[in-house]
């Protein structure tokens, strides 16, 4: 039990520095020995929230809520027609969710970014949406497919007979009877998103900036403020820290979408 | 049209025929409405409507993207230059070959996806096999450990590059209070791609664990009892029985840390730029470098579509090992 405690703290101790960093001071920060007893302040997360990243944390969570919705949106009656309809080439949705996996994010990068200059989308949090839709829409697919897959049809059919239409029963019954599934897949949607950092990096210059650019910005440009990078990593990490303990049970399944059957 | 009004679905009421209209209810709670072929065919058509937007979406989003990256990589476009955009024809796949710092990245990235991908087995498959049956904490245990792998990859970058500076870094103290020697790590060219695999191994390993640990608890009693009862000693029953029982879940994970283990980019981004001189520089940032510092985009594209094909190969070899591995567990 001693054994599994120490290793508990050993693989989180790198995530634990860098959060108590944050809560120092300047000169405290750099004492070695850590020093464990130390006077607390909000110093860092002050400064940092009165500079720019305010605005990236807003970014981030606009472009995120926003792409979310509209995976799902697109997403879902999708995953509900493969899942209740055979259609020929069904298969094919899947290697191509595959595909857009494996795909480094660079293979999509070069072709957006030359298009959103011609469009005049880059620095735009729409142009973060839309090419948020890349990894979010297929994960959508395969994910609430699953889902829909393990629903009884039974429920369905009996509506049906009642009179009910194809959209009244997805709507009235299997929309419903999935929502565990509804909220799994948007806080994954979400979490890619929020973590996103290439196309951030490629696509915004200073409107549209997402926090994970942002803090890099910081490094950059204010010549490594130890206090006030570790205070925005904390304030980027803790939602995604509460979100995915949430959905813990399904990480794997998640992250391995498209792959695996069921 | 008269006729076949009754098993139609459109409410055409002029024609429908009075027996029919008499009593809606009589066909509405029968199962008869759900064999005709109108119902079908309209049911189809209701499903091709929930298909149609994403379809239509990810052929815009995706493959669009691909054949426009596949063209822009058979051109000379140079960003500071977009007036000298030519065709090219194959002159940028040749260049590619000749190389020489293209190939360094392809060796730095086999590099890289060995020892990431070999040490995170090794560790996620050794902590899974300590946790397996101490179910007491368990949930508590693994809820802590999935914690490295759902940081925004910007963190872990972050976190490491204050690790791995001298001076601030309870890492470098440690390594100091023990007696080891305090490389400086990411100005070193010998230590520089170990920092970067130190990051993503702490990063990655929870995914094999997880995986591995799944695998565990499902395996069956009777087979590991039976060994047990037979007088196999503890390595046997790992070797023998554990070992082939969890095997496809071993493998599954394997290969998807290994297509995983090309998207290094921001804590090389943020670690090292790639540095010290090409020390850190895979393909991936080399093409990016290629792209958005130098500015040759044509150049670039071209070093990601071979990249892309090699990396999609593999990957669908990888999976088919995989898929067979577990169909014939």
């Amino acid at each position: 039990m001693l054994a599994v405690a120490l290793l508990v703290l050993l693989v989180l101790s790198p995530a634990i520095f860098i959060v108590q960093m944050s809560f120092k001071s300047g000169l405290e920060a750099f004492q070695m020995p850590p020093t464990f007893t130390f006077q607390v302040t909000l110093q860092n997360y002050a400064d940092v929230l009165q500079g720019k990243f305010l605005r990236a944390l807003t970014n981030s969570t606009v472009t995120a809520t926003v792409a979310t919705v509209l995976s799902l949106a697109l997403g879902v009656p999708a995953a509900y027609a493969l899942s209740r309809a055979r259609f020929r080439g069904a298969g094919l949705v899947s290697l191509w969710t595959l595909s857009t996996r494996m795909a480094p994010a660079i293979a999509f990068g070069i072709p957006f970014f030359l298009i959103y200059k011609e469009l005049d989308l880059i620095d735009t949090r729409l142009g973060l949406v839309i090419i948020y839709l890349t990894f979010n829409l297929s994960l959508v697919i395969w994910m609430m497919r699953a889902f829909f897959d393990g629903l009884p049809r039974s429920l369905e059919e009996a509506a049906y007979i009642d009179g009910a239409g194809i959209v009244r029963a997805f709507s009235a019954i299997a929309l419903p009877l999935s929502a565990p599934g509804l909220a799994t897949t948007a806080i994954f949607t979400f979490l890619l998103s929020w973590n996103d950092f290439f196309y951030s990096l490629l696509l915004t210059r200073s409107e549209a900036v997402t926090a994970p650019v942002a803090i890099v910005n910081f490094m950059n440009y204010e010549s490594w403020e130890w206090g006030k990078v570790t205070a925005a990593a904390t304030m980027i990490m803790l939602p995604v820290v509460a979100l995915s303990l949430v959905v813990r049970k399904y990480l794997v399944r998640g992250l391995t979408a498209g792959a695996l059957k069921g | 049209m008269a006729l076949t009004t009754p098993v139609s679905k459109e409410p055409a009421v002029a024609s429908i025929a009075p027996a029919e209209r008499a009593a809606p209810g009589v066909w509405r709670l029968s199962t008869a409405r759900l064999t005709r072929p109108s119902w079908n065919r309209a049911r189809q058509r209701v499903f091709l409507v929930f298909l149609g937007p994403s379809l239509l979406v990810l052929l815009l989003v995706t493959i669009l993207p691909l054949v426009f990256l596949l063209a822009t990589s058979l051109t000379s476009l140079d960003m500071s230059n977009p007036a000298s955009l030519r065709w090219a024809g194959l002159t940028n796949y040749r260049e590619v070959t000749r190389d020489g710092r293209f190939w360094n990245s392809v060796w730095i990235q086999a590099q890289l996806s060995f020892w990431t991908v070999s040490l995170q087995v090794v560790i996620g498959f050794a902590i899974a096999l300590l946790l397996n049956g101490r179910l007491k904490l368990l949930g508590l245990v693994r809820a802590t450990f999935i914690v490295p792998m759902v940081l925004p990859p910007v963190v872990v970058a972050l976190i490491w590059k204050v690790l791995f500076t001298p001076d601030i870094s309870i890492l470098d103290w440690t390594l100091g209070l023990l007696g080891l020697p305090q490389p400086a790590w990411l100005v070193d060219p010998r230590f520089a791609l170990w920092a970067i695999i130190i990051a993503d191994v702490w990063e990655w390993f929870p995914f094999v664990m997880l995986m591995l640990l799944a695998a565990l608890q499902m395996l069956p009693q009777e087979p590991l009892e039976a060994a047990r009862l037979d007088g196999a000693s503890r390595w046997q029953v790992f070797r023998y029985v554990t070992l082939p029982l969890v095997k496809p879940a071993l493998v599954v994970a394997t290969v998807f840390r290994l297509i995983d283990s090309v998207k290094a980019f921001p804590h090389i981004f943020i670690m090292t730029g790639g540095g010290p001189g090409t020390a850190t520089e895979v393909t991936n940032f080399y093409a990016y470098l290629e792209g958005f510092s130098y500015t040759y985009v044509g150049y670039a594209s071209a070093i990601i579509v071979v990249m892309l094909g090699v990396t999609l190969l593999m990957s669908l070899v990888a999976l088919h090992v995989a898929r067979w591995e577990v169909e014939v567990e």
